[in-house]
């Protein structure tokens, strides 16, 4: 009987191993979701967000993986943040509850359901966006992705980075201001994503 | 058709006006003409924001508020006697609502905000209000030119504080109160304004204002500046001058009080809590 147990569990140890969840926390620096949409009907405008927070896990032998995103939306950006003699700015305007109402909704998330893989990595995100207190499914697609040693901390910290890009309708979060013809209803998503292991 | 009714100019001014003059013309004989200052606010509501009430965010409970009020000021206006103790009551249940509107974003703050932004809002609620029920209900050219006045006032405030769909909103509005003053002047006789239109009109207008400040850039002094707009036009007319140089004067006094609201909000903003 012992010797059984022991054979059993020398058996389940590398599965176990193989088996192993990772955990990942975003680097906040480095992570920077993206977005555009039309404008006025004659150029794509872009903006940012400047302050993120997320982590995910991976379990590469499982080839499953979970996602977690929060954008604080007070931090969403286009460069025009000074008033210079204006009432107010292009940044403030997109604070008000014309678009991401910050005061009454100061996080937007984004939270995974399924993750596809291609091989060994992750390739398409399908999950929630939580906008303006509504939820809706929204896909990401990973247009790249890589693992390995931080060179910029002699390998001492393992990374995981890469890009996933996707795209939604404001107007189903009930953020319609200017609609259709002074500011677009799709906003496109790109995301740059740094994350470290635990 | 698609584009003209996206100009921004035709949902908060031209299709308000025109949808309010209908209801001020059809339901002004049965002395429900104040019912304009409705279908105003409500024409460009449908059109900036939706009629969709999940999820119950502020704007929503504005909206929800804005159908309330001609539902008690029908009942007010034909079951009771106006009263200074009906004013009193209406004034508070002004400066609660605003408090139901905003409490969850009032919440977030850090308390000293959330006093100054909250009792700015139910102060300047509870007197626009208060003064209108007082002052201005007996008499619709006074009661239009208040909320014509107050809606633009808070409009243009509302656009300099970074909010274009509340200053489209508040502009609704005094296109509403606008479409009520209209026919009034045409034939030279004032309409029946009563709490049916100061309730729904002076709740509407302040809850935007407070809005603008709670959710945005507008100052809190600038919206007690706003606060101010409807004792222009209670100022001294000629008796004897026809209704519409009336309405015109009581709007221009109004107006020379929004327009200082509005400079306050250009000038000083950066004391904004919003």
């Amino acid at each position: 009987m012992r010797k059984l147990a022991i054979g059993l569990a020398a058996f389940a140890l590398p599965l176990a191993a193989a088996a192993e969840v990772e955990n990942y926390v975003f680097d906040a620096v480095h992570t920077v979701p993206y977005w555009e949409t039309d404008h006025l009907t004659f150029a794509t405008f872009r903006g940012r967000f400047d302050r993120v927070t997320g982590k995910f896990s991976i379990d590469r032998a499982a080839k499953t993986a979970s996602l977690e995103v929060v954008i604080q939306t007070a931090s969403v950006s286009t460069g025009d943040n000074e008033r210079g003699g204006r009432a107010r700015t292009r940044d403030e305007h997109l604070r008000s509850p014309d678009f991401f109402n910050v005061a009454e909704f100061p996080t937007m998330t984004y939270s995974s359901t399924a993750v596809k893989f291609k091989g060994d990595d992750p390739d398409a995100v399908e999950g929630n966006l939580t906008l303006l207190g509504v939820t809706k499914p929204v896909a990401l697609r990973i247009e790249r992705w890589k693992c390995g040693p931080d060179p910029r901390f002699a390998g001492k910290r393992f990374l995981c980075a890469g890009n996933a890009s996707g795209s939604f309708k404001r107007s189903e979060f009930g953020m319609k201001t200017f609609l259709p013809t002074g500011i677009g209803d799709e906003v496109k998503v790109w995301m740059s994503v740094y994350a470290w292991r635990q | 058709m698609d584009d003209f009714l996206s100009h921004p100019a035709v949902q908060g001014g031209v299709a308000p006006f025109v949808v309010a003059l209908v209801v001020a013309l059809l339901l002004g004989p049965l002395r429900l003409g104040g019912l304009a200052a409705l279908a105003g606010f409500l024409t460009a509501m449908y059109f900036v924001f939706g009629f969709q009430l999940t999820p119950l965010t502020a704007t929503r409970k504005i909206m929800l508020l804005a159908i309330a009020a001609p539902v008690i000021g029908i009942l007010a206006d034909f079951a009771f006697k106006p009263t200074r103790f009906g004013a009193a009551i209406l004034a508070l249940a002004a400066a609660a609502a605003a408090l139901w509107a905003f409490w969850p974003v009032l919440a977030q703050r850090p308390a000293a905000e959330a006093w100054v932004l909250g009792g700015s809002a139910a102060l300047t609620l509870a007197f626009l209000v208060g003064f209108a029920q007082l002052y201005l209900a007996e008499d619709a050219v006074r009661a239009g030119a208040a909320a014509l006045a107050l809606g633009l006032g808070t409009g243009v405030a509302a656009i300099l504080a970074a909010t274009a769909a509340y200053g489209m909103l508040a502009i609704a509005l005094a296109a509403g109160a606008g479409a009520f003053l209209l026919p009034q002047m045409i034939a030279g006789k004032k309409a029946f304004a009563g709490v049916t239109f100061t309730l729904t009109a002076m709740l509407v207008g302040g809850l935007i204002a407070a809005g603008a400040m709670i959710l945005a850039r507008l100052p809190w002094y600038s919206l007690l500046a706003l606060a101010l707009v409807p004792i222009g036009a209670r100022l001294p007319v000629p008796r004897n001058a026809p209704v519409w140089l009336q309405a015109v004067l009581l709007s221009l006094f109004g107006f020379i009080i929004g327009a200082a609201a509005c400079v306050s909000v250009w000038k000083f903003p950066d004391a904004s809590l919003g």
